[in-house]
């Protein structure tokens, strides 16, 4: 490549030597005084040089430099082709990344709803247990004590009846032993035994 | 069960009918009601004291141990009694003593047609009282009544008659321990 950059760099330098061999013609017909049709045709001592310089030039480019001209092009527009590819599949797959992301945000979004709503849910309903059982507790203790407070007014009211009945029998029976005669003891004996009922019933 | 039950009782009967005829040999009709009055208070110490029963049939006591312990508490009471309670120490048979008093009653009622009616009262009971009392159970049965009399003031008043079985208690602490229980158990007191 390098070489062949050093042959066309050659090639174009003796064409323009063979330009720069010429410029007395140019200059030597100038003096001539041209007329007519004879002034746009051109010298043939001027063209033909310049037609060899020029098919030299053209077929040394044509050879050479065409050759990598077109070989550059086609390298720059693979290169451009292969970029607008590369492009066009990163756009493509950023697109895609971008509704995965989309999906995965929308996604993430509807489960945030969803644990949020699961959450107020799980949030109610233990709100509500938690009220039930309050409640009901409550209401258990409230009966326990109204149950304790009816117990120990029994149990008050029992104690003080058997203190009372305690009392009253002892009294009656100190009475009894105290005031009663014996005559007034047998007394009573045969009361009791004449309303006594039958021994055989 | 019903076996030993029945050996039992009539091993009861046995000691029965020979108490009584050992206490009829020895003193007549007035010995046979006080011996029965003699077993009917030791049965009641057997009620109160567990220890006496224990100890008189106690198995890891000689049967001479027995008896000779037997001897030693029932001294005081009769000896045709004391006699018989020694034989049943000795042979093991101490704890068949409640069963061998309704035994005694049977017997005293078949061979001396008579009936013993136990009365308890808070005062010592008068001729009078005897009277009708023992016209009553005479009336009652059809037999001829003896009237076992004790005095207990812990009854406050009243009567405890206690004939075959048959119990009236008309003693004025039963009736305060029920009047006490009415009280104690109405709310108003037992006025309804």
């Amino acid at each position: 490549m390098k070489a062949r950059a050093k042959t066309l760099l050659a090639m174009s330098a003796s064409a323009m030597a063979l330009n720069a061999a010429f410029p007395v013609l140019a200059f030597a017909a100038e003096e001539g005084e041209k007329t007519g049709i004879a002034f746009l045709l051109p010298d043939m001592l001027e063209f033909i040089p310049m037609l060899i310089a020029f098919i030299v030039l053209w077929v040394v480019l044509a050879k050479f430099g065409w050759p990598m001209f077109a070989g550059m092009l086609e390298k720059r527009e693979n290169t451009i082709r292969e970029a607008l590819q590369k492009s066009e599949e990163a756009q493509i797959e950023s697109e895609r990344v971008l509704g995965e992301y989309r999906k995965q945000l929308a996604d993430a979004k509807a489960e945030a709803q969803s644990i949020i709503a699961d959450a107020r849910s799980t949030a109610e309903a233990i709100k509500a247990d938690m009220t039930s059982k309050a409640q009901a507790e409550a209401a258990d203790m409230i009966e326990k004590a109204k149950v304790a407070i009816r117990v120990e007014k029994e149990q008050a009211i029992s104690d003080l009846q058997g203190s009372v009945a305690d009392i009253s029998v002892a009294v009656a029976g100190r009475l009894i032993g105290e005031d009663l005669t014996e005559e007034q003891h047998r007394k009573i004996i045969e009361r009791y035994v004449v309303e006594a009922g039958s021994l055989n019933g | 069960m019903a076996s030993s039950r029945l050996i039992a009782k009539e091993a009861a009967e046995v000691y029965a009918g020979v108490l009584t005829d050992a206490a009829l040999s020895s003193g007549g009709q007035e010995a046979v009601i006080k011996v029965r009055s003699q077993l009917d208070d030791v049965v009641g110490v057997m009620y109160v004291d567990m220890d006496l029963e224990a100890a008189l049939s106690d198995s890891q006591l000689s049967p001479e141990q027995r008896r000779s312990l037997a001897q030693a508490v029932f001294a005081g009471c009769d000896p045709a009694f004391s006699e018989v309670l020694a034989f049943m120490a000795e042979h093991g048979d101490f704890s068949l003593l409640p069963r061998v008093k309704p035994a005694m009653d049977d017997a005293i009622e078949e061979k001396l047609n008579l009936v013993v009616a136990d009365v308890t009262t808070a005062v010592p009971l008068d001729d009078h009282l005897r009277q009708v009392i023992t016209n009553k159970v005479e009336t009652d049965l059809g037999k001829n009544v003896v009237l076992n009399e004790r005095v207990d003031k812990s009854i406050l008043g009243g009567i405890i008659l206690s004939v075959r079985g048959w119990r009236m208690d008309a003693s004025m602490v039963s009736q305060l321990n029920y009047a006490r229980g009415v009280l104690g158990e109405t709310p108003d007191g037992g006025e309804s």
